[in-house]
């Protein structure tokens, strides 16, 4: 090297790579944050009034929070891989008045008819998916159409007034109990497992993140996109379907309008629960979170005895702050604080 | 901070004008330090490259000086005064353009209406008149030497390089004072229409920063280079008075063995493990050829020529019009990726786009890699990122990735990084066939080194690869034998020893080396 080399001057410093990257990820963050705020609103509730916040209140939600940590799984699948399920309250009503007017509660033998039920409903989750999928009809449209035509048909099955009762085995999953601990408790906290399993751990959960990201890459890396779109879908209307068996357990019967209030939970406690909107990120437990949050929120609302019209006013107005607050730029700011 | 940067830059061209200053900035993104401490001075009418591997910073500093990125610390004087931009838009109000690496245009509209975002002409009455835009983007396309282009032509139906290019006039024509090009001759086979821009903008007293991992580019056009390793400025150096090893050694931090791998043995029985007859589609006109096993068979053509349909053709992504693809002797019956890689031996492809059909940005680089065959890593159905990792280790160490990197969300590493995981995930499908569409693209010259032995290594075990690259030193290095596609034609193809950047420029363009004529097209 010649004396005149501006290399002569440079003392390098140390090769090694010293950067980090985030160990905590936006999704933990948002699960955390929505388990702390369940449990401090669990907690706050005692100074308005005594009884809430006991034990029993907690089961309370629990049971409650059964009809929405399974209704938002299947929704959460399908936001997952990049699409939206609106059809949702009308396959509840599908699963319900199934159950109560072919099982009722005269004949405990027909319990094979449950899965039937279930079948039932993945049947429509496949054809609103080949909508989608094939057609290639806009999600929020192909599922709208499909919870019309549904809601249309059962109106005209029922002819107005839903007949029949809660099959047993309906009303044992709900009001049943299990070593002491209610049934319901025990159905979810294994439900949730399972889900977990499926979305995190399973090959099915990996195929729904990828093409949630983006569809043509996933297909170039060999992901089976057509199974991967069509089965969120399925899956989605098959828990809708359950809900309504769950819920004609807990209240002993269904009705034309039974699923009615719960298509924005759904989607509310999917987004709380720190996945994006617009697929391919999101984790399940978040999800759980967000649904348990969201039905504290109702069960204490309720215990302090507001109108009902006023309680739905309230509860869009705490999604819609959730959902505001809950965007990425906090998630960052938030990483940033953590290292 | 070590103090140990030295910084030459600021007086190496004496009397011209300082433009754009940068002192100590520095960004992070959540705990992951994308810059640590870099400085850098251009000077007005100096051509100044920025130099560094994969992840070394350069694409952060380049945000930073954009406005697309806030620092977290330092700071920043364009022409004297404080320069603070907080969005790409406020960059160019000051005549601060960038031509980036992915590109930014809109796709799907007009290249007239793209080369005058965000101010579209409006007439008086507020709206926007369409003739105007068209005379306007005509006007800028004439500037830039790019008349063949239809300012009305939609942006997304260009190829690749045609976007590029539109990129870099857009840029050039709002750097009233700086002009940042990042890896502009990524897509370009040819640079003189770049060099070109360059002077002129040169000409006009523009500084100028141009990113390039292609060293021979940057002495052609540079006068002066700033060298970043690991977020840290290293140096800024006269580009006269340091050699190759002086540059890679500041990059890498120890010296590189330009020595070439010896040239594989190309003998011994072959079978045609992949025919092509006569496939033809919208930009190919009938190509046939054969692919052996342990054969590395390069693709030379100018942008455009039907590379690409050949190899969406072959990897299952699309479907040819017409002509016959056999895998082992059977007819390629398959229709998805997904089937290509189980149809046979296998055959896995790397596509062009790292961002729009490489990447799943939010997944783990693990689960990028290990993507096509998780079936295979699984058990009873069930995967975990420890699983993940495991089975990506293999093939990150054959392109000699960080392991480390595997855990982190691929759309946070660098797009160097990024390469090696889809190359990783090329190499580990299982597939006996490899389609890679310039496998190094925007790459540093290390990482280039293990692609190049990762891929050498696979042929010598028996796997058939076909390449395309739009290096063709790169080409000379690794093929045995060479396809020059011409006009969707396979023009002329070389072997062995007449495999040389010569002839292959010549065959690119149309002309026949044994003869001179001109090709009939």
């Amino acid at each position: 090297m010649a004396n005149n080399n501006p290399l002569a001057e440079t003392t390098f410093v140390q090769s090694g790579d010293t950067r980090r990257s985030a160990k905590i990820s936006r999704e933990t963050i948002s699960a955390i944050a929505v388990a702390v705020l369940c449990v401090v609103l669990l907690l706050g509730a005692r100074f308005v009034s005594p009884s809430l916040g006991s034990w029993s209140q907690v089961e309370t939600v629990l049971i409650l929070g059964s009809f929405l940590v399974v209704l938002s799984f299947g929704q959460g699948l399908v936001i997952l891989s990049g699409g939206l399920d609106l059809s949702l309250p009308a396959m509840i009503t599908l699963g319900g008045i199934l159950a109560t007017n072919w099982i009722g509660s005269s004949d405990p033998g027909a319990w094979y008819l449950l899965p039937i039920v279930l079948l039932v409903c993945a049947g429509v989750g496949f054809l609103t998916a080949l909508g989608i999928v094939i057609l290639r009809v806009p999600p929020f449209i192909m599922s709208l159409a499909m919870s019309i035509i549904v809601s249309s048909a059962l109106l005209g099955y029922t002819k107005g007034t839903p007949r029949g009762a809660a099959p047993e085995m309906a009303i044992a999953l709900m009001k049943g109990s299990v070593f002491g601990l209610p049934a319901p408790i025990l159905f979810t906290i294994g439900f949730v497992i399972l889900g977990w399993l499926i979305q995190s751990r399973s090959i099915f959960g990996r195929y729904l993140y990828a093409i949630g990201t983006n569809v043509e890459a996933a297909r170039i890396a060999g992901v089976p996109v057509f199974t991967a779109q069509v089965l969120p879908y399925v899956l989605s209307a098959t828990c809708a379907g359950l809900v309504g068996i769950m819920l004609v357990g807990y209240s002993n019967g269904a009705t034309l309008r039974m699923g009615d209030d719960y298509l924005l939970p759904s989607i509310a406690a999917v987004v709380i629960g720190g996945s994006s909107i617009l697929g391919g990120r999101g984790t399940f437990l978040g999800t759980v979170g967000g649904a348990l949050l969201l039905t504290t929120l109702g069960t204490i609302i309720s215990a302090i005895g507001l109108e009902f019209g006023l309680r739905t006013i309230i509860e869009g107005a705490i999604v819609l702050t959730a959902l505001l607050l809950l965007r990425e730029e906090l998630f960052q700011k938030l990483g940033s604080l953590w290292k | 901070m070590t103090g140990a940067v030295a910084v030459a830059g600021g007086e190496a061209v004496p009397g011209a004008a300082l433009e754009l200053r940068a002192e100590g900035v520095c960004k992070s993104y959540g705990a992951t330090v994308a810059l640590e401490h870099a400085d850098i001075a251009l000077q007005a009418g100096e051509v100044h490259a920025l130099l560094g591997e994969n992840g070394a910073g350069k694409s952060t500093l380049v945000r930073i000086l954009t406005g697309a990125v806030t620092p977290d610390a330092g700071r920043m004087y364009l022409h004297g005064a404080a320069y603070t931009p907080h969005s790409i838009t406020d960059a160019r109000a000051v005549e601060v353009a960038t031509a980036f690496q992915e590109l930014s245009l809109v796709p799907n509209l007009s290249v007239a209406q793209n080369l005058l975002l965000p101010r579209l002409a409006s007439s008086r009455s507020g709206l926007i008149s369409r003739a105007d835009v068209l005379a306007k983007g005509r006007e800028i396309l004439l500037r830039h030497d790019l008349e063949r282009i239809d300012p009305a032509a939609e942006v997304a139906r260009l190829p690749l390089s045609d976007r590029q290019r539109i990129e870099i006039a857009r840029a050039a024509e709002n750097a009233g004072r700086v002009l940042i090009l990042d890896e502009p001759s990524a897509s370009l086979a040819e640079t003189d229409w770049l060099f070109a821009q360059v002077e002129n903008a040169k000409a006009r007293g523009v500084a100028i920063l141009y990113i390039s991992h292609r060293l021979a580019e940057v002495r052609a056009i540079c006068s002066v280079a700033t060298v970043l390793r690991n977020g840290r400025s290293i140096a800024t150096v006269d580009l006269d008075d340091a050699s190759d090893g002086d540059i890679f050694e500041m990059m890498v931090g120890h010296r590189v063995d330009p020595a070439r791998p010896a040239a594989r043995s190309t003998s011994g029985p072959r079978e045609a493990r992949v025919a092509v007859t006569d496939i033809a589609g919208s930009e190919l006109n009938g190509v046939s050829f054969d692919l052996n096993a342990g054969e590395v068979l390069g693709v030379a053509a100018l942008e455009g020529q039907g590379q690409r349909e050949l190899f969406r053709c072959l990897a299952g992504v699309q479907k040819p019009e017409a002509g016959e693809i056999r895998i082992d002797g059977r007819p390629a019956s398959y229709r998805s990726p997904r089937q290509a890689l189980r149809f046979g031996s296998g055959v896995s492809y790397l596509p062009e786009e790292r961002k729009t059909e490489g990447i799943l940005a939010g997944l783990s680089a693990a689960t990028n890699v290990v993507l096509p065959f998780l079936p295979r890593i699984s058990r009873a159905g069930m995967v975990g990122q420890g699983r993940e990792v495991s089975a990506a280790q293999d093939a990150a160490n054959a392109v000699e990735m960080n392991p480390r990197y595997l855990t982190f969300p691929i759309g946070e590493l660098s797009g160097g990084n990024q390469q090696k995981a889809l190359m990783a995930r090329t190499l580990a499908s299982g597939a006996k066939t490899l389609l890679l569409f310039d496998p190094t693209r925007g790459v540093d010259v290390g990482t280039k080194e293990s692609i190049y032995a990762a891929i050498s290594a696979f042929a010598d075990e028996g796997g058939s690869v076909l390449f395309y690259s739009s290096e063709l030193p790169e080409i000379v290095q690794l093929a045995d034998r060479c396809l020059v596609l011409y006009g969707g034609r396979v023009f002329e193809s070389f072997s062995g020893e007449d495999i040389n950047e010569q002839r292959l420029v010549a065959a690119m363009i149309g002309h026949h080396d044994a003869t001179g004529q001109e090709a009939t097209r």
